[in-house]
């Protein structure tokens, strides 16, 4: 597909750039959301656009268009090569072609975009419908939704390199609000994969409304140091939140807390780190990635030490290591480092087991203000949370809002246990549930 | 950008199933961005967003589609979709489009795409050094300057025919000081619905001494203590907490959902009677300003709360209908990938009559916020959080040592009511506000406030 396109940029670049890559990215996709059992918002898209990165006298430009008429794509080439005038990054980039992948990933269900629409309506009504019957206290389902979407990506350069994909996945979202008296509580229920038919909106409905109530009713805790669960969805957004720290981009950019560490013991023996583009179960699973580099399974904390960062072609060059097929960006963006499957080696007890090692124990099923209340250069972190107050095991009660403080280094080494239930959450951030030795909780 | 005749024909074709309104939405947009950092321009790249959005409603429901290709197949198969996704039986005439005309309150004088790139570098430049050059301790500045000109077509079946262009600049500035061990950030990102003159406005060297000399400051400073204690919180970026406890609430979008704390409310006295919130899209250049709204409605300066009473939601189309209240411009999107919702312009509460050294001489013990940072808020709880930038310890009346990784926690309603007092200092501040219709520009804005109690998670 494009093979017109591309053409025609590669042409009219020729005797212009030294070298060129171009990077296309096209999208269909859908969503529905319900409210009061009426198609509140009903969305389709159908959107693609081009971005082009130059190389002339060994420095490099950037542009982007989404209207996909030659005019314009004349543009870009000259828009990009003047951008390349100014840029003073020392850093050396060669565009070279890389190598595909041994294995064949399956990363598109035909099936999921056959599902009739008909079929995501009721699914969607349905979310709103059993979470509004599951318990009287629910008083409002403000969100109940779902969608699909398939994605094809396209990267070629002037050495030869032409690789595409195409993927897809489907998710649903639904949030329930409950009420006891003044008290307020909401529950979010997420399913992401590509398998539609085992999406099953009663239970994610009843297990919304079961997170809202379980929270109802309260009490305050006295400000302290507790032993900390955070439950899998919980610690995985702890791991989001620092996951950046992790790029070799603001290693060198003296952005990361993690500068001269490599190597080092910066966590507990238990803690295992893994970004994996080519896990099977894993929807951020690619061929290659942004720059066409070869997907592959990095560790990048293996029990406890740092053995890699994230790595693009042009951050590694600098540290004089090989990419780790990190490279990403969108066409409308500069070339950068991200994630794939991140995730946190689960271990083998069961949850009930980390609530029960310490007195008191807090667990902790609602983090919010991570923009905000955390800082990814420093670590720290100080975070709205909600939850419950465990004694020797045994749930004593919910908690009304508190704040949980730390640093996430100090957080990774005292992790004292590991759980089995290991999800990823919505952008393929994985982990079970995790015993942290102590926090500050302010209530 | 698009011929009057085809819009027509998208319109019709959108309507054919029987739905009571159709709107297209048009956009070309050029954005630019140069990133600065190591002294160092390291990346800069412009490009052309372009694109159109057809949507549809039948009673409450709202069908939404765009693309990318705006030529007659194209535009015509996104309405084709839109059309068949509900079935309606209102019967809409063909309508002939009319231009609207207004007048253009936010002027541009000098186009960024007509300044040179190396007068950017060297505004980015100056701002660096003056930077580095305040203290020894700033390890990294990093920089980005971004420019976008977004022109915009809207029309509907109401015979609206909509044309606008909007010019943005802003510069975002962040320093970070390390003493080797730990790092800590001062940030500021003044911003201007303006052409490039924004920039010749602004001093390059207080800017970047200012970034230094927060992070320093921060870096030198203790953790926060943890309890609940009365809090001043400083003008301009302070206003964060009215826009993300009360804001949100007030726009339709939860509102209509019943998901607001602020539902029914209307007549009630949600506030302290000291607190008067105002909405105000029409300030000439101001960040979150626009002359029309991304329905084409004219923006306007809507009275939210007057001496505590609830005066009035912030209300898109949408939102109007389900709720019955009047449209106030504010329907925005970031862009033609978004549906319209209700959102905020330039947000703040208005001043009083106390001076900022009469809220710090009435705390015993408490904290000074001189600088928010992010927050957020879940809207059907009212429940918030956000971080303070740069903070200190009021003790005895007086501001005393800086402290660090502060974050402010409460309940919107409830802190609505705990203002005690309101400073005549009223300032603005820029951000990039998140959420159903994407991001977009807005001010949030306050002048010094005191609350009498609010949680302070810290680490002591």
């Amino acid at each position: 597909m494009y093979e017109k396109e591309f053409k025609f940029i590669f042409d009219y670049a020729k005797n212009k750039a030294d070298d060129i890559e171009i990077l296309l990215f096209a999208n269909n996709s859908f969503s529905v959301r319900i409210n009061k059992q009426e198609i509140e918002s009903f969305n389709y898209a159908d959107a693609k656009g081009i971005g082009v990165r130059v190389i002339k006298d060994g420095k490099v430009g950037y542009s982007y268009t989404e209207q996909l008429e030659e005019a314009t794509f004349k543009n870009i080439v000259n828009e990009a090569l003047e951008n390349a005038k100014y840029t003073e990054d020392n850093d050396i980039v060669i565009l070279e072609n890389h190598p595909a992948i041994d294995t064949k990933l399956e990363v598109y269900s035909e099936a999921l975009d056959k599902v009739d629409v008909i079929e995501k309506i009721q699914f969607s009504k349905d979310l709103e419908k059993f979470a509004l019957e599951a318990d009287k206290r629910v008083f409002n389902v403000p969100y109940a939704l779902m969608g699909n979407g398939t994605s094809y990506s396209k990267i070629a350069n002037s050495k030869g390199l032409d690789k595409e994909e195409k993927y897809n996945n489907a998710y649903a979202y639904v949030l329930s609000l409950t009420q006891e008296k003044d008290d307020k509580r909401d529950g979010l229920e997420f399913v992401i994969g590509r398998d539609f038919s085992k999406f099953d909106a009663k239970k994610m409905a009843e297990k919304s409304v079961e997170k809202s109530t379980a929270l109802l009713g309260g009490e305050p805790i006295e400000s302290g140091s507790y032993a900390i669960v955070f439950n899998n969805e919980m610690m995985a957004t702890m791991l989001a939140t620092f996951s950046g720290i992790f790029s070799a981009k603001a290693v060198q950019e003296g952005k990361s807390l993690l500068k001269g560490k490599l190597h080092k013991t910066i966590a507990n023996n238990n803690v295992t780190i893994i970004d994996d583009a080519l896990h099977p179960n894993g929807l951020a699973s690619r061929s290659f990635d942004s720059e066409g580099y070869p997907s592959q399974t990095n560790i990048l904390i293996e029990n406890g030490t740092l053995k890699t960062f994230l790595q693009n072609t042009q951050t590694a060059r600098k540290d004089g290591v090989k990419s780790t097929g990190n490279g990403s960006r969108t066409y409308k963006n500069t070339l950068t480092i991200a994630h794939s499957n991140f995730f946190l080696k689960p271990g083998t007890c069961k949850q009930e087991e980390l609530l029960m090692q310490h007195d008191k124990t807090i667990e902790i099923v609602a983090l919010q203000g991570m923009h905000s209340g955390a800082n990814t250069i420093s670590g720290d972190f100080s975070l709205s949370g909600e939850g419950f107050l465990f004694e020797k095991g045994i749930r004593k009660h919910s908690l009304k809002q508190f704040t949980v403080s730390g640093n996430i280094l100090k957080l990774l080494q005292d992790v004292e246990m590991i759980a089995d239930n290991f999800k990823f959450n919505m952008s393929s951030i994985g982990a079970a549930s995790v015993l942290v030795k102590e926090l500050a909780i302010s209530g | 950008m698009i011929e009057k005749k085809l819009i027509e024909k998208v319109i019709d074709k959108a309507l054919s199933k029987g739905a009571d309104f159709a709107e297209v939405f048009v956009e070309d947009t050029y954005n630019s961005r140069i990133n600065f950092y190591d002294s160092k321009t390291k990346q800069n790249i412009v490009g052309k967003d372009f694109g159109a959005g057809v949507r549809i409603f039948y009673g409450t429901t709202a069908i939404y589609a765009y693309t990318n290709d705006l030529n007659e197949k194209s535009l015509l198969t996104a309405a084709d979709a839109v059309s068949k996704a509900a079935k309606g039986k209102s019967i809409i005439q063909p309508i002939d489009l009319t231009k609207i005309e207004f007048e253009n309150i936010h002027p541009i004088q000098i186009p960024n795409n007509t300044v040179a790139k190396s007068d950017k570098i060297d505004f980015i430049r100056k701002i660096n050094k003056a930077s580095r050059n305040y203290n020894k301790l700033i390890s990294q500045v990093d920089i980005n300057l971004i420019e976008k000109i977004q022109k915009v077509l809207i029309a509907n079946s109401e015979g609206l025919w909509a044309e606008d262009s909007r010019t943005y600049s802003r510069v975002s500035v962040r320093s970070i000081a390390s003493d080797g061990k730990e790092k800590q950030t001062g940030t500021e990102g003044p911003g201007g619905h303006a052409g490039y003159e924004f920039f010749n406005r602004l001093d390059p060297l207080t800017l970047g001494e200012h970034t230094a000399q927060i992070a320093v400051t921060m870096l030198k400073a203790d953790y926060a203590p943890s309890g609940k204690f009365p809090v001043v919180i400083d003008n301009g970026f302070g206003g964060v907490i009215f826009h993300e406890a009360c804001g949100h609430s007030l726009e339709t979008t939860s509102v209509a959902k019943g998901a607001s704390i602020f539902t029914g409310k209307l007549g009630k006295q949600i506030a302290n009677p000291i607190v008067t919130a105002i909405d105000d899209g029409t300030i000439p250049n101001e960040w979150g300003s626009e002359n029309i709204d991304d329905e084409g409605m004219p923006t306007k300066r809507t009275v939210l709360i007057e001496n505590g009473i609830l005066k009035s939601y912030m209300a898109d189309k949408m939102g109007s209908i389900k709720t019955g209240y009047e449209r106030t411009g504010s329907g925005r999107r970031q862009s033609y990938k978004f549906a319209p919702a209700s959102r905020m312009t330039n947000t703040f509460i208005t001043p009083g009559k106390s001076k900022l050294e009469d809220l710090i001489a009435s705390v015993e013990y408490g904290i000074y916020a001189k600088k928010m940072g992010g927050g957020s808020v879940m809207p059907g709880t009212g429940n918030f959080n956000f971080a303070v930038g740069e903070g200190y310890i009021i003790r005895n009346g007086k501001i005393a040592e800086p402290v660090r990784g502060a974050t402010l926690i409460g309940n919107g309603a409830e802190a609505l009511m705990k203002i005690s007092m309101v400073a005549d200092n009223l300032a603005m501040a820029q951000g990039m506000c998140g959420s159903v219709s994407g991001s977009v520009p807005t001010n949030v804005g306050q002048p010094a406030i005191k609350i009498d109690e609010i949680i302070v998670g810290g680490r002591k």
